[in-house]
């Protein structure tokens, strides 16, 4: 199993891209197909030679920066949430490092119609209050999940796929029905985020926004806002000889340069930086440097409005606008190489992405004679002038300054605009804007990337209503109800493709994460799907 | 006594009605609100679902009807909850407002303890070397802001000692050298521009009342130098700089907001911060107003310090 300690690289456990690709594509979705978790569908990644003996005990503290608010398991919409809470929880499903799905909570699943999933769950595990988990525990879970009580929000219901109910059939088996035919359930699960599994009336026994009661490998002692959150050992964990510190704290340390002093200082065990300041860490020996692939990609929005005539309207602007932008400067200026092609679906999430080869020759290749070139066909030879709204933090406003040196050479003038999260978030979510460059992050699964292109999206008929791009619709809508993987991955590629032939959305780069711990921090790694799950099987050496 | 201290008390209650709606107004005039920041970005949300995250947020009614409810329940000591996670927002003040207080109780301290001499040495002995120090040190003190200071700190006792503030808050308490030592250099950050701020007034103050007649008969009379200073200078020159350390509580509390979040601690400017951005409207307003309401405080009860340094303004 991938979760068991493995020597780490010098290079501090970066992730090797090819091989991790190579993995997901043999059984990334493997055990959706096969609808068996524990058996052979999956297959085990390579053992690197030398495994350092672990050691168990001690306690780790981790800087994280930013405060989660709360720790309920259900309706979370901050990433905090769930960095806060993700040591308590498990699902039924789980990650490795590498997205392959493996069983957790549940000992198998099998898909009996197209609107049905019937579940068995593993038995003798249980809570950290001592109860056994049971299907009835599935159920109290997914009627949450489905109407996230505060102080959880509904606004997370939209990352929730096309659940009905759950039927209990016994102690441990239970049948998930589902609407409609819907993919995304077992990468809903897999992903954890939204889809804890909490003992039946949690809500009555304990205040969730301060304390949790899971099955995860730490057991959480409390949060306290703006402070911190205390995690011991789960003596009952349901992974054998797991977890192997004896207790962990999670400090929210907000500024960057507090949690680089905390670190230098040996205050903190590990935390996340940014590019510049983890690079200017290389060299101190207590000190080692992780990156790796995540789910953030960087990406040029537009708008397409009924009753606006607007040049990018027209699909030949908007390819002009993909091919005089140059990624390889702006990876090279804005992230000092650490960035990587991205489409729409991020490199490194399983096999779902078109490959680097394909992007950077032909969908998202620098062509600036062949933008101009468009631009004249759409008439639009002599340029216009249009505002970008970014945000006024991270790397937002440089990227956006680089883009718009860019785009000033086929005649588009951007007029930048950073604006306050919560501003940029009101003119976004009322689509009042014409450009945006934003952000994306982690998904479930393969469809929540390209879902928005939809006409059955909400934001579509925000963003983009005369938006029109009927193969990729196609795609979109046969994918999400095609349950087989072997069969949804040709179908996301095809739509990824028609989307990058005709985009609304300009994918640019997804950016590395980097973090920092201690050298007596073992077996961590920088996770792909932004959460610290690295610190569930990370031990501490002498 | 009794009636200036009325008509001072008076005057507040005016300026917190005042102090109240315009916060009530401010946090809404904000570009966006939770439901926006609850659904921004990319999340696929319809109309009727934003709008069921209104009622369940009890962001529905009227302004008027919203502000109601607000000050109504202020009256019956319930502040709210807090639209991030739920907590009565009172609980909230309550943790962060021991941190706050004992970060600028601390600063103002030093400020006050360091300050003052310095501002009486340099005033007494004008134009020398510990003048010039001192007035240098006060424009750089000026000129520092505390989160540059705080980090500077920060970063020099990591590098240098391999040492950093304990990162979990330490109640005084129960560890009274441990809580000291996590609240030290924060209260450094903070403190050092109303420090310059204290020590440039002192030196004036006490330049301007050491050429007086009082001091000048006092001296002919043949009190001693030391007397002189302390009983007969300081305490008329401390008259405006009390007022000006009134008036930096509200600075310092302002500063403690950057302060915190570098030194990791959960205080009121800390907990504001993560409010406005999270658009969480009870704990914004009901931190704004503990805030002006603190400012407003320390301004009455300079004025009132003001009428015992100075009974002839009572009688004014």
């Amino acid at each position: 199993m991938s979760d068991e300690p493995t020597s780490e690289s010098p290079a501090g456990g970066e992730l090797d891209r090819r091989e991790l690709l190579k993995k997901a594509g043999q059984v990334g979705a493997g055990a959706v197909a096969a609808g068996a978790l524990a058996g052979g569908a999956t297959a085990a990644p390579k053992r690197r030679s030398a495994t350092p003996t672990i050691r168990r005990g001690g306690r780790l503290i981790w800087g994280l920066e930013s405060d989660p608010a709360h720790v309920a398991p259900f309706g979370g919409i901050l990433t905090a949430n769930h960095w806060a809470k993700e040591f308590a929880y498990d699902s039924l499903v789980e990650w490795d490092r590498n997205l392959n799905v493996r069983p957790a909570l549940a000992e198998k699943f099998e898909i009996i119609s197209k609107t049905a999933i019937r579940w068995t769950l593993k038995r003798g595990i249980r809570f950290h209050n001592g109860k056994e988990v049971t299907a009835a525990d599935v159920k109290y879970s997914v009627e949450r999940m489905l109407n996230p009580p505060l102080p959880g929000s509904i606004s997370t219901v939209a990352q929730v796929p096309a659940i009905d109910r759950v039927q209990v059939i016994s102690k441990y088996v239970f049948i998930l029905h589902l609407k409609q035919s819907d993919a995304r359930v077992i990468g809903f699960f897999a992903w954890q985020r939204y889809a804890p599994i909490v003992p039946e009336g949690l809500y009555d026994q304990i205040n969730v926004a301060r304390n949790a009661i899971g099955t995860g490998p730490y057991r959480m002692l409390g949060y306290e806002p703006n402070d911190r959150v205390e995690y011991v050992r789960n003596q009952r964990y349901w992974k054998s000889g797991q977890p192997y510190m004896d207790s962990m704290q999670l400090k929210i340390l907000g500024d960057e340069q507090a949690r680089v002093a905390a670190l230098r200082a040996g205050a903190i065990d590990g935390c996340t930086l940014t590019v510049e300041v983890a690079r200017s860490l290389a060299n101190d020996r207590s000190l080692r440097v992780l990156k790796g692939n995540n789910a953030a990609f960087r990406e040029l929005q537009m708008t397409i409005k009924t009753g606006q005539n607007r040049p990018w309207h027209d699909r030949r602007v908007r390819l002009a606008v993909n091919h005089a932008i140059n990624r390889a400067d702006i990876i090279r200026r804005v992230y000092s190489g650490e960035a990587e092609y991205s489409g729409f679906v991020p490199p490194g999430y399983g096999p779902w992405p078109l490959s680097d080869k394909e992007l950077r020759e032909k969908y998202l290749k620098f062509d600036l004679p062949m933008a101009r070139q468009l631009m004249r066909d759409a008439g639009q030879s002599r340029g216009f002038e249009v505002t970008m709204t970014t945000f006024a933090l991270q790397d937002y406003p440089l990227i956006s300054a680089v883009i718009q040196s860019q785009l000033r050479q086929i005649n588009i003038d951007v007029n930048i605009v950073a604006q306050e999260a919560g501003t940029f978030a009101a003119a976004n979510g009322l689509g009042t804007f014409d450009w945006d460059l934003t952000g994306r992050g982690m998904r479930g699964d393969v469809d929540g990337y390209v879902a928005e292109f939809h006409p059955a999206a909400p934001v579509f008929k925000i963003w983009y209503p005369e938006y029109r791009n009927i193969k990729a619709w196609r795609g979109i809508g046969n994918g999400r109800i095609q349950l087989d993987p072997a069969k949804r991955i040709p179908i996301y590629k095809a739509a990824q493709r028609e989307l990058l032939l005709n985009p609304v959305q300009i994918p640019l780069v997804a950016i590395k994460k980097y973090q920092v711990v201690r050298t007596r921090v073992r077996n961590m790694y920088v996770a792909f799907s932004d959460f610290n799950t690295g610190l569930r099987f990370a031990w501490l050496d002498r | 006594m009794g009636g200036y201290i009325l008509k001072r008390v008076a005057f507040a209650i005016p300026t917190l009605f005042v102090v109240s709606v315009g916060i009530f107004l401010m946090v809404r005039l904000l570009p966006g609100d939770i439901i926006d920041i609850l659904f921004g970005g990319d999340l696929s949300a319809s109309e009727e679902v934003k709008d069921q995250a209104r009622d369940q947020l009890g962001l529905n009614g009227s302004y008027a009807e919203q502000y109601w409810r607000w000050i109504s329940g202020i009256f019956q000591g319930d502040f709210g909850f807090s639209l991030r996670n739920t907590e009565p927002v009172s609980n909230i003040i309550v943790d962060s407002l021991v941190v706050t207080i004992e970060l600028v109780v601390l600063g103002l301290l030093i400020a006050v303890v360091v300050g003052v001499p310095l501002g009486v040495i340099s005033a007494v002995k004008r134009d020398s070397v510990a003048d010039y120090a001192s007035r240098i040190g006060g424009l750089i003190g000026l000129s520092i802001p505390s989160f540059w200071l705080a980090t500077l700190l920060l970063l020099f006792t990591s590098k240098v000692f391999g040492w950093v503030p304990p990162l979990t808050y330490i109640s005084p308490f129960e560890d009274p050298i441990g809580n000291l030592s996590q609240f030290i250099l924060p209260a450094i950050s903070i403190s050092v521009f109303t420090m310059a701020i204290v020590m440039r007034m002192v030196r004036n103050t006490m330049l301007e009342v050491l050429g007086q007649d009082y001091v000048r008969t006092a001296r002919a009379k043949g009190v001693g130098r030391r007397l002189v200073i302390t009983k007969h200078a300081l305490r008329n020159a401390l008259i405006p700089v009390v007022t000006i350390v009134g008036f930096e509580i509200g600075v310092l509390i302002g500063g403690a907001a950057i302060v915190e979040i570098i030194f990791g601690l959960p205080g009121v400017g800390y907990t504001l911060l993560q409010a406005i951005f999270g658009r969480d409207y009870p704990v914004i307003q009901a931190m704004t107003l503990m805030i002006a309401f603190t400012f407003i405080f320390a301004n009455l009860l300079v004025d009132i310090l003001y009428g015992v340094l100075d009974p002839r303004i009572t009688q004014e």
